[in-house]
């Protein structure tokens, strides 16, 4: 994840020379080793339970969880004793990670082994391995292939909301009258879930007939304002409502990070004389690089999830013009119940957006150092 | 959730014939006496109907919770007689349904708190969004998840919940209790059963009717053009769907009552497998051959029929009638042509289930009250016989074949029950009120989501006294009992995973509608879809389930 | 401040001129603000006013109360809110409470714990240098940004095998754990910046004076970071808040949220907009009250984040 300021090498503390007390070293390793055996132990009774070779055990896994909280607590306390102040350092990251990888571990275990699988839900015969060929036909979906290239659209009108954002930051951050209250009143589309959109104003606000952005078309000289019904209309108004919810959260960033920018910078270039466009462009833009390659990639991973609004108001269509890969996948993995092939979509997408994340952050880390 | 007030009342502003029928049944329920107990005496019987008719009576608000909940109240004589008071005490029982629209499990709930009090028992509510109501049964399925006993289900889920033995046999006294032969003839075996077993009490019927604007086909100066634009014959209702189209293409740029005139409303827009329907109801007339119970597949080999020059032939109708509906009929799904266009007073014909003439006069939505006539689906000149190959014109006239779409949902038990014979009976108990005869009456002449299903529904003095315009309720009736009883109806298959082949479908025709693959092309990419799904799910055994569903 | 003040600096300008565009731009940046004001508030304008709507007004697209359309309380009599139905017994409130509740607490409780989980983590990678294998700071930083990418349905039947083996399955609970694992990765990303911005020294200053890293994060760092911890906490409580899939997908009965309820007024017979209209108002206006409570720590917040 590229950061507005990378972690720099004086910024970690260097390692003060401790020494940790054999004894306790070897209680930590005590500790660790007796937990595990514990975790290892309730673990163990309870596959025998599920797979019938034993009777004692629990109804459910419940137990398991438990042990494994007693487990990560003892493990954190172990770390500690054994490594000394490297522990506690350790210490910080240790709850997320545990947290993670405890809840996701399993799910993403099985959903690779899902995705192998040819599993329909209504199948009689139930799941039977597959191979690679969920992967080959995903080469052959021409639906998944549409989505694609739709969502190169959607991201790229990142950048337009971007913009609108940076706009909108700028003007609050001029000096202005009732600045609080535009800045309530800006982030107020970020509140409203996705199904209240798609409903108010997917169809009803931009209604044909009724809607009140439909009667302003008509009144503006679009004779037919079917908001819906032309592949790049339909595209453009699904595009407009994910960014009427997504544009305060740019903004916010981006507000922020205006804020802090040093006064004197500016002031300096007022001297030089430097008009407002050439200050934006040579000054403010620049300083502000790192923390608009963040919000643009956090906005990305969101965008490549759109999904909700284009379900509930176009349903892929017309055509599949507003299909999105998630919507896709819903109405593979959903409606047909087609879980294997609709997890090794998945499972393809992620790997595809990895890699073009990878690229994405290698890159920006060389435009904002080139700037910075 | 209580009934919005305004919604979907069939019973309309209080007149004086209304306020006055309302008056004499008062008057008959006096003599009867008070709440209690009702004997099983015919005459009682029938007060007990039209007292239930009368709540919340002509003229005083939609029905609300205190409503289902008396309704629920009248009609316990049947459970009373099966299960003791207090005999379910501490049984704790769970329901999953639909939580649409204030209907399905809001109606429940009502109907069921007074089943609750007499018996005991303890119902805890799981509620759906249609959208999640496959899916989530689908996966509790497939992961062992099943938890509710009890659970509103269309027929076409059948072959995923009764093939796979999760639903528990319908004892013998609950088909009594219910009098499960008074339902239609098309509800009766196979549907409803699987394998010989009865699962399901019905609690709705649900086939395509044809819905049209009866000032449209009276209009004077629409007939006079008509005549003008030399076509053939009286302008009126189109029986067939050459009519349909030639009519829709016709009203295109005409105006009625100053607004833009449309003819027949298609519904482009997929809908979650719903949309489907749609076209069948478009195709059956065509597809649907008397002397073939099959339409959709061919029995023997589930080869589909969908790229068959019948189905392709109503593709086409869709992609020529377009261009004369309004200009944003791409994006329109089955919700929007119904609720948003017809009933809102735009477009001329639609085919719908039967809500749209329960709502039609009652809805605060629906501006076309008196406007509304009902028949069976159209017909068509020539039906296309799948066996030879050939379209053939029949000696009897037009080929008619109303599309009995969804079968209309009903009440099952789960097997899960069957270890405690107490919760089974509890169960079933609570099945079979839902399902009651009497209560099912009331279901159908008020708003609920559910329509007409038995054959004692058809008492078109029931409807009148009810509130009902005597030709109106006529009309609907006999579009809803004329599909049902027709002789050459399209019964919908009720294999495992046909939302599936539904969805699918619908995914390549709004390709087909955007006029990315021309009909043919696009019915050919959906025929090979198909065979895959098929071929995923098991070919040998949605054949032989295909068989059974047919009755063949 | 920077491309609107400069212009109207009267740099080699004369002076009247530079009035009139000092006033030009003015005009430009309050009809800006003006517009985009517009912009955000109808759509919730519309969806308040529709709420007090009945079919026809919403059909013939009536826009303003008492002018266009005589306002009812139909929308809030559905859900059992309307002044003449407040006080009666009304399922469709009852329902409305419980799901309230179950939404607060889930949403509050995944935001506290991924606030605290995430504190923790951001602060580690922001002090220090990890290594676990290959996996440096930004292999792990990404390691958790990771988890935000993949769409969540096809988490649904591994989520539906392991709650359903846990018995977390219509828990409270186990909502929580899930929530907290989505909004995870945001918190650490803000709180990590939060973090950085804080100089180093400060640490070191406390460790002279004697206390433990521990110590002086607790003491020392983490009131300094108070209002990234809001913006992270606001951020988090708008996403769980709104969080509709596994909501739908893990509960039934005890644990169900608003907006699943929300979702229910569609269905095969037309749409009650009313209902829908004021649940979603309902739905809404707890988050933009805290909005307008903490407004304020958000902007600030990043700010010493984002700018460094």
């Amino acid at each position: 994840m590229q950061n507005s300021s990378p972690v720099a090498d004086d910024r970690h503390h260097k390692l003060a020379p401790q020494r940790v007390l054999v004894s306790r070293k070897n209680a930590g390793r005590a500790l660790v080793v007796l937990a595990s055996a514990g975790f290892l132990l309730v673990l163990l009774i309870q596959i025998l339970h599920s797979i019938g070779a034993t009777t004692a055990g629990y109804t459910d896994w419940r137990p398991v969880l438990y042990a494994y909280l007693v487990w990560a607590i003892a493990f954190g306390i172990g770390q500690v004793m054994v490594r000394g102040e490297r522990g506690q350092r350790a210490l910080f990251l240790f709850p997320a990670v545990l947290f993670t990888v405890a809840v996701v571990i399993f799910p993403t275990l099985f959903g690779i082994y899902i995705a192998s699988l040819d599993w329909n839900l209504s199948s009689f015969e139930g799941p039977h391995f597959n191979g690679l060929n969920n992967l080959i036909g995903l080469f052959h979906d021409d639906y998944y292939w549409n989505a694609l290239r739709n969502m190169i659209f959607y991201t790229l009108a990142v950048l337009g909301e971007y913009a609108i954002a940076f706009g909108l930051a700028l003007l609050l951050n001029a000096e202005i009258r009732a600045r609080r209250m535009f800045r309530v009143v800006f982030l107020l589309p970020l509140m409203l879930s996705p199904v209240a959109v798609s409903w108010m104003i997917g169809k009803s606000l931009m209604e044909y007939r009724f809607g009140p952005a439909a009667t302003l078309a008509r009144d503006l000289g679009w004779d037919n304002p079917a908001f819906f019904a032309f592949p790049w209309v339909a595209r453009l108004s699904i595009e407009a409502m994910d960014a009427w919810v997504s544009i305060p959260f740019i903004m916010i960033m981006l507000l922020a990070g205006l804020q802090a920018m040093p006064k004197e910078v500016l002031e300096a270039a007022k001297v030089d004389g430097a008009s407002g466009w050439q200050s934006f462009w040579h000054v403010t833009f620049p300083l502000m690089l790192p923390v608009s390659v963040t919000v643009l990639i956090i906005r990305i991973i969101f965008k490549l999830k759109l999904a909700d609004i284009v379900i509930n108001v176009t349903a892929g269509g017309p055509g599949g013009a507003t299909d999105t890969v998630s919507s896709f996948i819903y109405r593979v993995y959903r409606d047909r119940s087609n879980v294997g092939y609709g997890t090794a979509l998945a499972m393809f997408y992620l790997l595809m957006i990895i890699a073009f994340l990878t690229v994405l952050l290698r890159l920006s880390k060389r435009w904002t150092q080139k700037v910075a | 959730m209580k009934q919005p007030e305004h919604d979907q009342h069939p019973a309309k502003r209080p007149n004086r014939r209304t306020v006055l029928k309302g008056a004499v049944s008062a008057a008959a329920l006096g003599s009867t006496g008070g709440l209690g107990v009702l004997s099983e005496h015919a005459l009682a019987q029938d007060n007990l109907r039209a007292r239930i008719l009368q709540l919340p009576g002509v003229g005083k608000g939609a029905p609300t919770d205190a409503d289902w909940q008396k309704v629920g109240e009248l009609c316990l004589g049947p459970t009373k007689a099966n299960v003791k008071e207090g005999e379910f005490k501490g049984v704790e029982l769970s329901f999953m349904g639909l939580n649409n629209q204030n209907l399905h499990n809001l109606l429940f709930r009502g109907f069921l708190r007074p089943w609750e009090a007499y018996t005991g028992a303890k119902i805890s509510w799981i509620d759906l969004a249609q959208a999640d109501y496959n899916p989530r049964l689908q996966q509790a399925i497939a992961t062992g998840t099943v938890d509710f006993d009890v659970l509103e289900m269309g027929a076409p889920f059948e072959g995923d919940v009764c093939g796979k033995g999760l639903a528990s046999e319908m004892p013998e006294w609950v088909k009594k209790q219910i009098d499960i032969d008074d339902y239609v003839d098309y509800l009766k075996p196979p549907v409803g059963t699987w394998n010989g077993k009865t699962y399901r009490v019905t609690i709705d019927g649900d086939c395509h009717n044809f819905n049209y604007r009866t000032d449209y086909f009276s209009d004077p100066t629409l007939a006079k053009a008509w005549k003008d634009a030399g076509n053939d014959g009286e302008w009126g209702v189109p029986k067939t769907w050459q009519q349909v189209q030639i009519v829709t293409k016709f009203l295109k740029g005409k105006k009625i009552k100053g607004q833009n005139a449309f003819g027949y409303l298609d519904a482009p827009k997929p809908w979650g497998g719903f949309g489907f329907y749609f076209l069948g109801s478009r195709a059956t007339a065509y597809a649907k051959h008397p002397n073939d119970k099959a339409w959709l597949f061919d029995v023997d080999t589930m080869k589909p029929r969908i790229n068959n020059p019948a189905w392709v032939r109503a593709i086409q109708d869709v992609i020529d009638a377009l261009p004369s509906e309004p200009a944003d009929q791409l994006n329109a799904d089955p919700n929007t042509t119904g609720f948003q266009q017809f009933l809102a007073g735009i477009g001329s014909m639609i085919p719908w289930w039967g809500d749209i003439g329960q709502v039609a006069k009652a809805s605060d939505t629906s501006v076309i009250g008196d406007l509304v006539g009902f028949d069976i689906l159209p017909g068509s000149d020539d039906v296309y016989n799948a066996k030879t190959g050939k379209w053939e014109k029949l000696t009897d006239g037009p080929n008619h074949a109303p599309n009995c779409a969804y079968l209309g949902w009903g009440i099952y038990v789960m097997a899960r029950v069957a270890g405690d014979e107490r919760r089974h009976k509890a169960a079933w108990s609570a099945a079979a009120h839902l399902g009651g005869k009497d209560l099912s009456l009331w279901t159908v002449v008020y708003p609920s989501g559910f329509q007409v299903h038995r054959t004692s529904h058809s008492n078109i003095d029931e409807w009148v006294a009810a509130g009902y315009d005597k030709k109106y309720i006529t009309s609907y009736l006999n579009s809803q009992f004329g599909s049902y009883n027709h002789p050459n109806r399209a019964v919908e298959p009720r294999i495992p995973g046909i939302f599936q082949y539904y969805s699918i479908a619908e995914d390549e025709l709004t390709k087909i509608f955007a006029g990315q693959y021309d009909a043919q092309t696009g019915a050919n990419n959906i025929a090979t879809a198909w065979e895959k799904l098929t071929d995923q799910i098991g070919r040998d055994k949605q054949i032989a389930l295909y068989k059974a569903s047919l009755g063949v | 401040m920077a491309i609107f003040t400069s212009a109207s600096q009267p740099v080699r300008r004369h002076h009247a001129a530079s009035r009139a565009t000092r006033t030009l731009s003015r005009l430009l940046i309050y009809g800006a603000l003006l517009f985009w004001a517009f912009v955000c508030l109808f759509p919730i304008y519309w969806t308040v006013t529709t709420s007090f709507k009945s079919a026809l007004d919403v059909t013939q697209g009536h826009l303003i109360p008492w002018l266009d359309f005589q306002p009812d309380w139909k929308g809030w009599r559905s859900i059992g809110l309307s002044p003449d139905s407040i006080l009666g017994t009304s399922t469709a409130r009852a329902e409305l409470v419980s799901r309230f509740e179950n939404s607060i607490i889930t949403s509050l409780g995944a935001s506290v714990l991924a606030l605290v989980l995430g504190s923790l983590a951001a602060y580690g990678l922001s002090r220090f240098r990890y290594k676990f294998g290959w996996m440096r700071n930004d292999d792990i930083l990404f390691f958790f940004m990771s988890q935000l990418i993949l769409p969540p349905v096809v988490l649904a039947l591994p989520f539906l095998v392991l709650y359903k083996a846990l018995a977390l399955l219509d828990t409270r609970f186990g909502l929580i754990l899930l929530y907290t694992l989505t909004v995870l990765p945001i918190v650490i990303w803000i709180m990590r910046d939060q973090f950085n911005s804080i100089p180093v020294e400060l640490d070191e200053a406390a460790f002279v004076d004697g206390l433990s890293i521990w110590g002086a994060f607790i003491r020392i760092v983490l009131p300094l970071a108070v209002p990234g911890m809001v913006a992270a906490f606001i951020l988090s409580l708008v996403l769980c808040w709104n969080e509709y899939f596994f909501a739908a997908l893990l509960t039934s009965t005890d644990a169900k949220t608003l907006p699943v309820m929300v979702a229910s007024q569609t269905g095969s017979q037309g749409i009650n907009w009313w209902s829908m209209a004021a649940l979603s108002t309902a739905a809404i206006a707890p988050l933009v009250i805290v909005g307008i409570l903490l407004e304020r720590y958000i902007v600030s917040g990043l700010t010493t984040g984002a700018g460094k």
